[in-house]
């Protein structure tokens, strides 16, 4: 109750000396902005990742070529070929299927329309594997690439920019100035994994290598697992298959390396962290900032308000009294400056993301509530010198205070 | 007995320099009375004023107030007292002036925890005239007004003295004798009050004459109808002038 009545008498304090406060919290103001603009994209950012992955799939190892070790054969980027796909897939009992991929942008051309696109050259276990449905026409099958046939299937939106309303399948493109028939159109997807597939040319793998990268190795094996509880032997099935065909010997590293959904999750995770260490320093220090403002104009305050303070004494104000309306004065302040810093900061973010179009952002309730009490802590830690100093004046000489 | 002040002193030690401000005062006040307290300034009239409100300590002596021993006190306790048991009138007012009227007063009951504090606060600013004016602020009061709030403020815990501290000091002749009218009302209605001044009218309306010179009292009388007639129409009296009458007093009664 006494505090209640504390809380509103600084409120009224605070009307009469609005502009002053304002300026006072302005470092809280800003801090506040800072760290909720920032934690709003941050947030957004890994929804986003995390809905990408949510579409990778649970069931999915991804080989890449290289393990990051440091020997010769460790550092190869030219470890993975179309054959140890199908060794997966047929030595590795808890390997259901396989798609091997490359990727690379490349120039495509419509007659006069000419733009560059990823072409993806894989197999037709790419479809399945990703549940990657066409819209019209039909995906490669394993004729196209056995025969290495000049065929592709255009992405959702590469479709439209090429084609715009009419029906692509029959027509041919030009990749890399070579002639291709389009055979389907996908549906439109959006984020396969990290990837954006809405935008690629799809080519049979051999069709691909052989003609379009001139490489005969892949970037990257996909292998489904039947049974996602066994992701783990799983992992040691392909691991064991890899150093046999690529004829390993114990002790050697590998020449590639393998990560699931998870793993790829938690190294996300471990980015966006080091980002938050970084986010929460920058806040720290305008905190601190702001906190140096709002105990500058306590100061000021508790010398404006010597009599006040004396006569507060003189009509029965114990010392903690006195500390106690200060520090909550400081409080109030701060933490109106936080809420105000919450809502610029939310203004700013949602400015941000109409402005730029891509970044999608998101305020947790958390960094709100965070941002409050932080702000609040700010406010009692820097009204705590003056409220000291306002509880220790000799009553005497404040009463007699010019 | 309600103030029991024996040999009571407040020495001030700066550096090497010794100032003894008060100097070992004995006085008596019982409940009900109106004191004036006169001195040269200097004179520790003002010292004397603050050990009695508890916003000082004394170095020496010994206090009583309703029985209690306030040197033996606690910061918290002496809070208690200066809440429950004093109400202090200014020459300045010292009102706080970004609030209303009914808040000023209600100060003291704030601190004092109370509920009910508009009820109380109003019923103070009624004693003193001002009730229809408890929403306006002191910036917008005249100093008369001022003055009444701050009587308000004195009284609204019923203390069991006020003490005031040349409370018509800023004042013009007119309103000056409205805040002694109101003094005398509060007198008449059992308030004990002391009241420091420099201004022998002042003093005069009070049933009792208190003298102070270099931190000690050096006349106590009461103020009779003969003495208050010589104060009110010399203006301005000397000390020695009283000191005369006490012993033509003397003399008559000798």
């Amino acid at each position: 109750m006494f505090a209640f009545r504390l809380i509103l008498a600084s409120l009224r304090g605070l009307q009469t000396n609005l502009m002053r406060s304002l300026l006072a919290t302005l470092g809280v103001i800003i801090g506040v902005t800072a760290v909720v603009s920032a934690m709003s994209i941050l947030a957004g950012a890994e929804r986003e990742i995390a809905q990408r992955f949510e579409s990778m799939g649970a069931d999915q190892i991804m080989v890449v070529p290289g393990s990051g070790g440091r020997g010769h054969r460790q550092a190869r980027l030219d470890s993975l070929t179309a054959d140890d796909a199908i060794a997966i897939r047929e030595e590795c009992p808890l390997i259901i299927n396989t798609a091997a991929e490359r990727s690379q942008p490349m120039q495509v051309k419509y007659l006069q329309k000419n733009m560059f696109a990823t072409v993806m050259a894989t197999t037709e276990a790419y479809q399945e594997i990703n549940d990657y449905k066409v819209e019209s026409g039909r995906f490669i099958s394993r004729e196209d690439n056995r025969a290495t046939r000049k065929v592709c299937v255009l992405g959702h939106k590469i479709a439209r920019e090429l084609f715009g309303e009419v029906a692509p399948v029959g027509f041919r493109v030009k990749i890399k100035g070579i002639g291709f028939t389009v055979i389907g159109v996908m549906e439109k997807k959006g984020f396969l994994g990290m990837r954006e597939v809405d935008s690629q040319v799809i080519v049979p793998l051999d069709t691909g290598l052989k003609r379009l990268f001139g490489f005969q190795f892949v970037g990257m094996i996909t292998a489904q697992a039947g049974d996602q509880t066994k992701l783990d032997a799983a992992i040691q099935q392909v691991k064991r298959t890899l150093r046999g065909e690529h004829k390993i010997r114990a002790g050697s590293g590998d020449d590639f390396s393998i990560f699931t959904q998870e793993q790829a999750k938690e190294r996300v995770a471990d980015v966006t962290q080091i980002f938050e260490i970084v986010l929460y320093s920058i806040a720290g220090i305008s905190l601190v900032v702001g906190g140096i403002g709002i105990m500058n104009i306590m100061l000021v305050s508790v010398t404006e308000r010597t009599r006040e303070i004396g006569v507060r004494i003189a009509v029965g104000a114990r010392r903690m009294d006195i500390a106690a309306q200060f520090l909550i004065e400081a409080a109030v302040i701060s933490m109106l400056g936080g809420a105000l810093g919450v809502v610029v900061g939310m203004a700013f973010a949602d400015l941000l993301e109409k402005v730029t179009r891509v970044l999608k952002t998101f305020t947790p309730p958390s960094a709100i509530v965070f941002a409050l009490i932080m702000a609040g802590c700010v406010g009692i830690v820097s009204g705590l010198y003056p409220a000291v100093r306002a509880s220790r004046l000799d009553p005497v000489e404040a009463l007699r205070y010019e | 007995m309600l103030i029991k002040v024996r040999k009571l002193e407040r020495v001030y030690r700066m550096g090497d320099h010794v100032v003894r401000a008060l100097a070992g005062v004995d006085l008596d006040i019982e409940a009900g009375e109106f004191i004036s307290i006169v001195g040269a300034s200097g004179s520790g009239k003002s010292t004397f004023m603050h050990l009695l409100g508890c916003l000082d300590r004394a170095t020496g002596g010994s206090y009583d107030l309703n029985g209690r021993n306030v040197r033996a006190m606690t910061d918290r306790e002496l809070a208690r007292i200066r809440n429950n048991d004093i109400g202090f009138v200014f020459q300045t007012f010292n009102l706080i002036n970004r609030t209303p009227a009914i808040d000023n007063v209600a100060v003291p009951l704030f601190y004092g925890r109370q509920a009910n504090t508009n009820a109380k606060a109003m019923k103070a600013l009624e004693r003193v005239g001002l009730a229809k004016r408890y929403k306006h602020k002191p910036s917008e009061m005249s100093g008369g007004e001022r003055q009444r709030v701050a009587i308000a403020r004195a009284i609204v815990n019923n203390p069991s003295v006020i003490l005031a501290d040349e409370p018509t000091g800023n004042l013009d002749t007119r309103t000056g004798e409205q805040i002694l009218d109101i003094f005398h009302s509060l007198h008449q209605s059992g308030v004990t009050i002391v009241m420091v001044t420099h201004e022998m009218s002042v003093a005069a309306q009070a049933q009792r004459l208190v003298h102070m010179t270099d931190g000690l009292i050096d006349v106590d009388r009461e103020v009779t109808p003969e003495l208050r007639r010589d104060l009110v129409h010399s203006g301005v009296l000397g000390a020695k002038r009283i000191e005369r009458e006490q012993e033509e007093i003397e003399r008559t009664s000798a």
